[in-house]
């Protein structure tokens, strides 16, 4: 028996008792509660001190819940973006993870009493005077957490906004300038930015809203549960002891506790005046001329990029056929290197690793470089396959005419080249185009971006998924209807060049 | 004029050149003549500088190109040397992207820097010369094979060369039209131009050609004016080859 095998064995074993237990009792017995653990302090968040761990005020909340409704809870970890969507799969049984309920969710979704009472709070660099409120942000970019009610604030009062994955990536592009502010709930606030000598607060915090437990609807005898569960542990004071635990206790949280004798009212008496964020409903005429917005950037981003990779692959495609030995070597590594790894890992490297060695660029301008300077190695590899297609006798007439290799290569070769470069680097364009996804890892606001986005707020995964299809579209297809035109082009002309008959005199 | 001495050319070590000399003057043509692999086309091909030679020397009017000189003293004067040298390939190696207007003045324009209008206007003259005025506007891909040649040569001949290199101009042609490529050639010369003609016709070269000169194996063995070439041989393998291209 090998090592491999010995150490499988006992691990088959366990999987296998694991399948056997899940099957019978589990759906009586276990709470399956799904959450975003990346950056989701102090929500439920990897123990620092025990990586193998998840623990937050909102994974003790989650124990003491499922121990009152007589279950055990079991983690499923998500993604906050895609998480409804992931419930309604059947992933998991309830969200727990600071979930307001918005209209938009309403119609999706169920949802329990709430649980928690939080504020949102503006946030800003320490050395940066101009915005105490958010009504300074008109005009500059407001980072926030993506799909939540203060994105949605914000999409509502027309601010420029960028939604972030995780509540870190905004945090450090807000130092880095590539926001002004940062407007997230409380909670994260506390844990990410109250701590930064580099950041402040900007003003007292404002919008409160409820946070709530995610149910699939018909699942009425579980949310019936889960209310009554949330209740046994407001009531006995287990709720109270662990937000004071994590510092998260206030008097709001008390007016809660009050509410639960008033009539059912839900959320009213937490909602002064002002900004009602339980009642963001999704907004199609913002949504399009979001989207529309998204193709501009596409489009632009596409455009700049392959721009970028015309200009350098051609002195690469030069560099790596013709120039002096260390030339070459630098640019076959150049070319090796951005076709050999994944255009999603360079432009991580540049947006996250480049700040490091003190160069922070904007996310669009990033992915403009990043997909420009993964371009260029294809296509200088097209214009190198084209440049090599020039017959000698080319360069030979030219230079036989007194011509200079420069002036040889500019007016007799690179023309030519060029025809024969042209339909391959309009399919790569149309490659671009749809390439320019990836810098939705980077919260570039563009097509994808704002699918995922838009999607996610309002449950249209469908109706927009078409949409953005269309735009796209719209884009590419005519692209690649030019592409086959030229290329029918050249070989017409290759055909009546291979064809002429030799005539021969002997 | 154009004179070689003791060209040396080696390729892999192989020797193709072994001491080529020849002298032709102007309103003079010189026939290269010797069956393939004898030299002849690198013998043209050190003549414009697209070879480098390994020894001897090629002098033409003023410039001198000779095997010991440095890299780049080299290389300027092989371009001095092109601007007296034009050359018609086998091949033409006609620019595709540029119409037969275009082909013969890009180097006029972009090498000498003359005006672009009297550079087409003299282009024109040239095509009328070779008989193709009205094709200036055509491509090369619509030409036939015989006009691409008469394009090639006006384009070497927009330069103002005093040597003319001519590699094969039969193969391109219609044997109908050899005859008039012949007068053509002649008028150069009669024009104070100097011809070296690389050709396998005989009958081609017997009413152009003033002297000839017959390789075999990269030597040159035999060479005198043609008339005697043709009717007297001297060396046995002079004889042997006449007599073995005749027979075609």
């Amino acid at each position: 028996m090998s090592k491999a095998t010995r150490a499988a064995g006992p691990l088959v074993g366990v999987l296998l008792l694991c399948a056997a237990a899940s099957a019978g009792a589990r759906a009586q017995t276990v709470l399956r509660w799904g959450a975003d653990p990346s950056g989701g302090a102090p929500y439920v968040f990897t123990d620092p001190a025990d990586p193998a761990r998840y623990i937050g005020y909102e994974h003790e909340m989650v124990e003491a819940l499922a121990r009152a409704m007589g279950r055990r809870a079991e983690f499923v970890p998500a993604d906050w973006e895609t998480i409804v969507s992931s419930l309604q799969r059947g992933e998991f049984d309830v969200i727990v993870n600071g979930l307001e309920p918005t209209a938009d969710r309403a119609r999706q979704i169920l949802f329990s009493r709430p649980y928690y009472v939080f504020q949102l709070q503006l946030t800003v660099r320490r050395d940066d005077p101009r915005i105490n409120a958010l009504a300074d942000c008109r005009g500059r970019v407001v980072g926030t957490l993506g799909n939540t009610a203060a994105s949605r604030l914000l999409a509502q009062t027309g601010l420029d906004y960028r939604g972030y994955a995780d509540p870190v990536g905004a945090y450090r592009d807000l130092e880095l300038k590539r926001l002004d502010a940062v407007l997230m709930d409380v909670p994260m606030e506390m844990y990410y930015a109250r701590t930064n000598p580099r950041l402040r607060a900007a003003g007292p915090p404002t919008n409160p809203g409820t946070y709530v437990v995610g149910l699939r609807r018909g699942d009425e005898a579980l949310k019936a549960q889960v209310d009554a569960g949330l209740e046994q542990i407001i009531r006995d004071g287990t709720l109270e002891r662990i937000l004071r635990k994590w510092n998260l206790w206030d008097e709001r949280q008390a007016e809660l506790r009050a509410q639960l004798d008033a009539p059912p009212q839900t959320n009213a008496g937490a909602q002064p005046a002002g900004f009602d964020l339980t009642n963001a409903t999704f907004n199609w005429p913002e949504a399009l001329l979001r989207l529309a917005r998204a193709a501009t950037v596409t489009v632009l981003l596409a455009f700049g990029a392959m721009v970028l990779a015309l200009a350098l692959g051609l002195p690469l495609a030069v560099g790596q056929s013709r120039g002096p030995r260390w030339v070459q070597v630098l640019s076959t590594c150049y070319v090796e290197f951005f076709r050999g790894t994944p255009v999603l890992v360079q432009l991580l490297f540049l947006y996250f690793g480049l700040p490091r060695l003190g160069l922070a660029m904007p996310g669009w301008l990033t992915a403009l470089i990043g997909l420009g300077l993964n371009y260029a190695a294809y296509e200088s590899q097209v214009y190198r396959a084209a440049l090599e297609a020039i017959p000698r006798g080319q360069w030979e007439a030219a230079y036989s005419l007194g011509m200079r290799p420069v002036l040889a290569f500019r007016r007799i070769i690179l023309p030519q080249a060029l025809r024969i470069a042209l339909p391959p680097m309009t399919n790569d364009f149309v490659s671009l185009f749809k390439d320019t996804s990836v810098a939705f890892a980077i919260s570039v606001w563009e097509l994808a971006t704002a699918y995922r986005e838009l999607a996610n707020a309002s449950g249209e995964f469908l109706l927009l998924g078409l949409i953005v299809s269309l735009f796209y579209l719209a884009m590419s297809l005519p692209m690649a209807h030019l592409a086959r035109r030229l290329e029918r082009r050249m070989q017409r002309r290759q055909q009546v060049l291979h064809t002429k008959p030799v005539e021969a005199a002997t | 004029m154009i004179r070689a001495t003791q060209l040396e050319k080696r390729m892999g070590g192989a020797p193709i050149l072994r001491g080529v000399s020849f002298a032709v003057g102007a309103r003079t043509v010189l026939g290269v003549i010797g069956a393939s692999g004898s030299g002849k086309t690198t013998l043209l091909r050190c003549l414009n500088g697209l070879e480098r030679i390994d020894g001897g020397a090629i002098e033409c009017g003023d410039v001198r190109l000779d095997a010991a000189l440095d890299e780049a003293t080299y290389r300027r004067r092989v371009r001095l040397l092109r601007l007296k040298v034009g050359t018609v390939f086998q091949h033409l190696h006609l620019f595709p992207h540029l119409s037969a207007l275009g082909n013969i003045v890009e180097a006029p324009v972009h090498v000498l820097g003359e005006p672009r209008r009297a550079a087409e206007e003299r282009g024109r003259e040239l095509l009328a010369a070779v008989g193709l005025g009205p094709a200036a506007a055509r491509y090369p891909e619509s030409l036939s094979g015989g006009e691409q040649q008469r394009v090639a040569i006006a384009r070497a001949l927009a330069m103002r060369p005093e040597v003319l290199l001519f590699d094969e101009p039969t193969s391109a042609l219609d044997p109908r039209r050899v005859a008039d490529m012949r007068a053509l050639l002649r008028r150069f010369a009669a024009d104070g131009h100097t011809l070296v003609v690389v050709s396998h016709s005989l009958g081609f070269l017997a009413g152009l050609a003033d002297a000839l000169l017959y390789m075999e194996a990269g030597e040159v063995v035999e060479q005198g004016p043609a008339a005697e070439i043709m009717n007297a041989p001297r060396d046995p393998r002079t004889r042997e080859f006449l007599a073995a291209v005749s027979k075609d």
